[in-house]
């Protein structure tokens, strides 16, 4: 009898125990829930895919994480690194240019070969026309890039 | 695309007598006279013995001799290549020399940092050997020099993602490398990530599986910002960067063991063989001076390989990168209630963005109330409690809102840099104590492998998490001249999460083990213990952090009349700072146990502890408890060292 309450003891504790924890868990951790990025697509592929497979600009807000695995489109003016950063990082960019400034909007600055003395005037430039380039909910990565164009060729 | 004759051209060039070359896997007899020698040559130095080849192969002394980490086959040229070095090296040599394929291209091209340590540390004569053509390959997987063009890098920083206060799968926080490039950016730097693949769901199938190597570890690379958004965004996690001092030379060597071990597995342990430890060959790799993995614990916790780093002199400070939570109640804190009140009415689409433009008060209040809404707002989305329609319209809204309101530039918004984890106490800790129990005089050693109490000095941990494993007490009872077991957590977690404005999480904890409790003969008896328990937890500046919860507990031992007895109860208590160095938590909890034995158990209790230093400290307690009607009274005082 002992024996037998002891082992349902052990089996309650444990998944007991399991289910309180790690139930329901979503983890990047280093624990039990580490989980590779998208399965486990060779890291290879993942460099080729964020240096040179384009993404295409069809992506629009609410993309919170994740690479863009879109077909890709004709090289845009600015290099294919600019299409795949903003495309992946639309919400974030849009939170920086509103507010003027920030790590993302420094990041676009750079790939956009800005140089270093023009980097607050880029900034407060496309914060006053965020409007124009956030146009509606459903504006897309390279209509965003197209219009960023526009308001800083435009005088 | 070269010709395919191109190929067979520079193969016979490459051979000194014509006869031979006629394919590219036969060898002409200057060549194999010389691979002959090399081989010698490798035997007689033994140069498969070389700390450098075990690290590019990840061999290590086990039980049962010498094996590889790595159990991919593909890894390994020789058939038995996972348990013998020698053979692996030998049969490398001749793949080089016989430039022999592996995964669709020359092995030479596979495994680049292998071929360019044995080809630096044999002396080979590379005009005796078939030059490896690695461009000729229109694999999916580039070459490497290919690769290594395309990512320029330059440097490498070692970042840590604290513990997730709630989420136990990530309680001891987790490491990655992020490679640096000549863009400057640290956003669009590579992140370089050791995990477990699985889709399992299931959380318990889950934890099994991990704890046993049922999993597969790949490595994995993706932008930073990625990652970024993985943990700051939505997992709420600070991360602390760790610039490393490797140069770009040596960068460029991490990189190449990073190629050869694309696509590679190795089975996944969640205690040793973790995202923390793989890492490390990776370091030791770039510099192999370096002696990361040879670990002194059998577990290796993600911390404790920041502060192997750290000791190594790698690290060129640090550099603290709060979450997207962390941020908002930062700004939270510096607002009124009122201007608070209107950020999350904003965030909940109950305010327009437009009437608050219209309000009277200062441009800089209106920035803040802006800006803590657009984070707030996000933050609802990640967790799912807007959709993505009505985040996509009201994040618009409120951007341009906020577009027209001018720049912020004052340092306000930076967060205030916490102490870094590195500089917090030892994982392990050691403990002597002596006190009275009942009356009963007693001495004590206790033996605490992981990690920290919510007592323990908070410096560098999160604040309300304690996780603790296998702590163990021993007491000697000088009256009865007996050494007993007097507690054993094998688990003891305590998640206090507090509740505010923005947020409002539930907070829990769960220990099991054994304990010694004063059972119906009035005299102390070993019982096992099980005790969940979930509830609310709340900070405030005079009672510091307060939570109450209720729980239910499962007690068994022989001691008990029909062996069990399963009961349900409530707890409060209080865990207070009353100066940098002197932390105390009071608590109370009460039990009533109906199914099985019938009783009440009931204990309060005031544990102070006062730091010495990082790594010592000095405990104080007195608890009171009460089992029917035996009351028992115990007051300890111990030195604790952490190490």
């Amino acid at each position: 009898m002992k024996k037998l309450l002891f082992l349902l003891f052990v089996g309650f504790m444990v998944i007991g125990f399991s289910t309180v924890l790690f139930a329901d868990q979503k983890n990047y951790g280093c624990g039990l829930g580490s989980m590779a990025w998208e399965g486990n697509d060779g890291l290879i592929s993942q460099v080729s895919a964020a240096t040179t497979n384009g993404s295409s600009g069809n992506q629009t807000f609410g993309i919170t994480s994740g690479t863009s695995n879109c077909t890709e489109y004709e090289t845009w003016t600015f290099n294919q690194k600019v299409n795949v950063f903003v495309a992946d990082n639309m919400d974030s960019l849009a939170k920086d240019i509103a507010k003027g400034k920030g790590e993302h909007l420094d990041t676009l600055a750079s790939l956009m070969n800005v140089p270093q003395k023009d980097k607050a005037a880029f900034s407060s430039k496309l914060q006053k026309n965020f409007s124009r380039i956030y146009t509606s909910e459903d504006v897309s990565a390279m209509e965003v890039i197209r219009n960023i164009e526009a308001v800083i060729s435009s005088t | 695309m070269r010709h395919p004759h191109r190929v067979r051209i520079s193969l016979l060039l490459s051979c000194f007598l014509v006869l031979c070359a006629t394919a590219g896997g036969k060898l002409c007899a200057e060549e194999t006279s010389y691979l002959d020698a090399v081989l010698k040559e490798a035997h007689e130095t033994a140069v498969h013995q070389d700390r450098y080849w075990h690290t590019l192969l990840h061999y290590k002394k086990g039980l049962f001799g010498t094996r590889s980490l790595v159990d991919d086959p593909r890894f390994f040229l020789a058939k038995d290549g996972k348990y013998d070095p020698e053979a692996e090296l030998d049969a490398f040599i001749r793949a080089i020399f016989r430039n022999e394929m592996k995964d669709g291209k020359p092995a030479a091209c596979r495994f680049v940092a292998r071929y360019d340590w044995v080809k630096e540390r044999l002396r080979l004569d590379t005009s005796r050997i078939p030059a490896p053509e690695c461009e000729n390959f229109n694999e999916p997987i580039k070459s490497f020099d290919s690769l290594l063009g395309e990512m320029q890098p330059e440097s490498v920083t070692l970042a840590f993602p604290d513990a997730h206060i709630n989420s136990p799968a990530s309680m001891f926080g987790h490491t990655l490398l992020v490679v640096e490039t000549a863009s400057k950016s640290k956003l669009l730097a590579f992140a370089v990530n050791y995990a477990a693949a699985t889709q399992e769901t299931f959380g318990p199938l889950y934890a099994v599986k991990g704890l046993f190597g049922f999993y597969k570890g790949y490595f994995s690379m993706l932008p930073y910002y990625g990652k970024l958004q993985e943990y700051s965004d939505i997992d709420r996690r600070d991360i602390w960067e760790y610039p490393l001092n490797l140069t770009r030379d040596e960068t460029k060597r991490l990189l190449m063991h990073l190629y050869e071990l694309d696509n590679i597995y190795s089975y996944y342990y969640f205690f040793d063989e973790n995202c923390s430890y793989d890492l490390l060959f990776l370091l030791e790799a770039a510099r192999p001076s370096l002696n990361l993995t040879d670990q002194q614990r059998v577990w290796v916790i993600p911390l404790d390989t920041v502060k192997d780093v750290v000791k190594e002199g790698m690290t060129l400070g640090a550099e603290y990168r709060p979450s997207q939570t962390t941020k908002i109640q930062h700004l939270a804190s510096l607002m009124s209630k009122e201007q608070q009140v209107k950020a999350l009415k904003i965030a909940k689409g109950e305010l327009q963005p437009d009437q608050a433009l219209g309000q009277e008060i200062s441009q800089d209040e209106k920035i803040r109330i802006f800006d803590l809404s657009i984070e707030y707002l996000q933050y609802l989305h990640t967790r799912k409690e807007v959709t993505t329609d009505v985040y996509v319209e009201r994040f618009l809204k409120i951007l341009r809102a906020r577009s027209t309101l001018g720049g912020q530039d004052k340092e306000e918004y930076a967060v205030p840099v916490p102490p870094r984890p590195d500089q917090g106490h030892g994982s392990s800790r050691i403990g002597f104590a002596a006190g009275s129990k009942g009356g009963s005089p007693f001495q004590e050693i206790s033996f605490r492998p992981v990690y920290h109490s919510l007592l323990d000095n908070g410096k560098g941990y999160r604040e309300g998490a304690q996780i603790i494993f296998g702590d163990t007490a021993l007491r000697y009872y000088s009256q009865d001249n007996k050494l007993k077991l007097e507690t054993l957590d094998v688990i003891n977690i305590v998640s206090l999460a507090p509740r505010d404005l923005f947020f409002k999480p539930i907070s829990w904890m769960v220990n099991t083990g054994l304990t010694q409790r004063i059972m119906n003969d009035g005299k102390d008896h070993m019982i096992a213990q099980l005790n969940p328990a979930g509830g609310f937890s709340w900070k405030n500046s005079f009672l510091g952090l307060y939570y109450f919860m209720i729980g239910s507990s499962l007690n068994v031992g022989g001691a008990l009349t029909k062996d069990y007895a399963v009961g349900a109860g409530a707890s409060a208590g209080l865990i207070r700072s009353i100066t940098d160095f002197w932390k105390i938590h009071l608590y109370a909890k009460d039990t009533y146990y109906g199914v099985g034995d019938e009783y009440n158990y009931f204990e309060a209790g005031l544990m102070q502890n006062l730091v010495l230093s990082t790594n010592s400290s000095i405990s104080l307690g007195v608890t009171r408890s009460r089992t029917l009607s035996f009351y028992q009274t115990e007051v300890k005082c111990g030195v604790n060292l952490y190490f």
